[in-house]
């Protein structure tokens, strides 16, 4: 190897901040995980997806020293929460299912927890990740008065405040109204950017995920079932779906039918509309072929295959594990 | 060293921070001063001096095992309560191990009985000034500080056996339950051999200090050796119990 490829090899395990090695957890002989083999690199925001039971949960749990690994390791940053657990876990920042605190005490009385258990964490850190999580005027309150979002925004808190170098969040959206998941959602975003941390999202909230995420990791029966990139495919593939709405829609039909490369999917005789599959290259001549038969149109929308169609073609659908 | 002290003061916070922290203290306090009061009343000659009541009243028989009780209670639920807050989950995930954090546990529990022994002695002190005067009072305190010390053993023993209890239930009201189901059938004295070698009999030393023994064949540094053999063997399956556990 020149040494050329030795610091190649070396910058390429320095960006991979987590590493998942054939992990599996056996309890009463049965896999609930089972070699599992993934990795998080720097600064990336990652979905764990699967539907309920797939593992999820046993997995983040086991990246954060909570469940035992039966088998395989996992490494942060390169030590090992097996054998360096606490080199390990000091680069980790995590919120489990929910954020339970302590109800009697404050907010600033729960954080003063945490810092006293983690080291060069000072006053003016709490400040940071209070300001950075809106929770000042809060921080006075005990903690029992809080509302579930604020109890998520106060988990997040404590996950920074050791300035992790990943984040784990479980389930993060749960038991939120829809400002709440906006705003958790937002929260997200910043940290990454201002924290400039990798982010690890367990959900089966597809749309929460598709929104945020630049990875998912799908799992299933504790089995990896693939690992996908998000919002990248439109750029790359060369098929298009699309749905036509015309005033006319006999002749619309007759022209797509009659230009080559263009299959019909689907049409709407009562609404006007015509699904067509097709090249991307091949959208401009279709649409001049309509104008000059005369044939109106009122809107051309794409049908973007949704993770939700490609999560259940990949988890076989409606059958429950 | 530095890191285990921050982990006390966070377990004493957990304990302080309770509104109801201040009621064993205030109960403890009120019951010296009422049994002060009440003895004083009613047979005054029972004691010759402060000495004499706060020495008979801190042994087990007086408030001693009262102050057992509250410690079982205040420090039952110092585990099994973090399991059922679900706030074990945030406390597991730092950089401290497993063991550094019940060990902390521990030392808080036993802080918070001996603040109780002494809370409660210190009123007993007092009350007794009040009721019985310091007549005839020479050389007396090393009397006070060996009946502090009995309770004080009683309660430390309890104390663990509440600890582990709670370890292995992970359920505050099943160890206060247990703990003190075993606290009310410790006086019971089963006279067979065996029976030396069960915890029961040998948890109160003050029994030796008369020359007395609770089963023949028993000895001050017999029961001393017993119950540290017992206090290490609920420390042990404790700690291997809570190191080792998956906490879903």
């Amino acid at each position: 190897m020149s040494q050329r490829d030795v610091q190649q090899a070396q910058h390429e395990r320095e960006d991979i901040v987590l590493q998942m090695n054939e992990v599996s957890k056996v309890i009463k002989g049965k896999a609930i995980v089972d070699k599992l083999s993934f990795q998080i690199r720097k600064g990336e925001i990652v979905g764990l997806l699967g539907p309920n039971g797939a593992g999820k949960t046993t997995t983040i749990r086991m990246m954060t020293g909570l469940i035992r690994m039966s088998e395989g390791d996992i490494e942060v940053q390169g030590h090992s929460i097996k054998k360096n657990f606490k080199s390990a876990i000091a680069h980790i920042g995590a919120i489990i299912e929910n954020p339970e605190f302590y109800p009697y005490m404050t907010g600033l009385d729960n954080l003063r927890q945490y810092e006293r258990m983690t080291d060069d964490v000072d006053d003016d850190r709490i400040d940071e990740v209070v300001q950075l999580v809106g929770l000042q005027e809060a921080m006075n309150k005990k903690v029992r008065s809080y509302s579930l979002g604020m109890r998520q925004r106060l988990g997040i808190a404590q996950a920074l405040l050791q300035r992790p170098k990943l984040l784990i969040l479980d389930e993060p959206t749960n038991g939120l109204d829809p400002a709440g998941i906006r705003e958790m959602r937002d929260y997200m975003r910043t940290i990454a950017e201002v924290e400039g941390i990798s982010i690890l999202i367990s959900s089966h909230m597809l749309s929460e995920v598709e929104q945020i995420c630049h990875r998912a990791v799908v799992i299933q029966n504790g089995k990896l079932v693939t690992v996908t990139e998000l919002g990248a495919e439109n750029s790359v593939s060369e098929e298009v779906t699309l749905t036509f709405r015309v005033d006319a829609i006999e002749p619309a039909i007759a022209i797509a039918h009659g230009t080559e490369g263009i299959q019909v999917v689907r049409t709407d005789f009562i609404r006007d509309q015509l699904t067509v599959t097709m090249n991307n290259k091949n959208v401009p001549e279709l649409v001049g072929a309509l104008g000059a038969a005369g044939v109106g149109l009122y809107r051309i929308e794409e049908n973007r295959q949704s993770l939700e169609e490609d999560f259940l073609k990949w988890t076989g659908g409606n059958r429950i594990a | 060293m530095h890191n285990l002290k921050r982990l006390v003061v966070n377990e004493w916070l957990k304990l302080f921070k309770k509104r109801s922290f201040f009621v064993p203290y205030a109960l403890l306090i009120g019951m010296s001063f009422i049994v002060g009061y009440v003895i004083h009343s009613f047979a005054a000659g029972m004691f010759g001096s402060v000495y004499d009541f706060t020495v008979t009243m801190s042994y087990i028989q007086g408030l001693g095992q009262v102050v057992t009780i509250m410690a079982i209670i205040g420090s039952s639920g110092i585990v099994a309560k973090e399991y059922s807050q679900g706030t074990i989950k945030f406390l597991l995930i730092r950089a401290r191990s497993r063991t550094s954090i019940l060990a902390s546990k521990y030392i808080t529990a036993l802080i918070y009985g001996l603040s109780l022994t002494l809370a409660t002695a210190v009123a007993l002190f007092i009350s007794g000034s009040i009721w019985f005067g310091f007549s005839g009072a020479e050389g007396r305190w090393v009397d006070v500080l060996g009946s502090l010390g009995y309770s004080y053993v009683y309660t430390v023993v309890y104390i663990t056996l509440a600890f582990m209890i709670g370890i292995l239930t992970t359920s505050g009201g099943a160890t206060i339950g247990i703990t003190m189901l075993m606290l009310m059938l410790d006086k019971t004295i089963i006279q067979k051999e065996f029976y030396k070698y069960m915890l029961f009999p040998n948890l109160d030393l003050s029994v030796y200090t008369d020359g007395g023994a609770p089963l023949p064949g028993m000895t001050l540094s017999f029961s001393i050796v017993m119950l540290a053999v017992y206090v290490l063997l609920f420390l042990l399956a404790g700690f291997v119990v809570f190191r080792r556990r998956d906490v879903a």
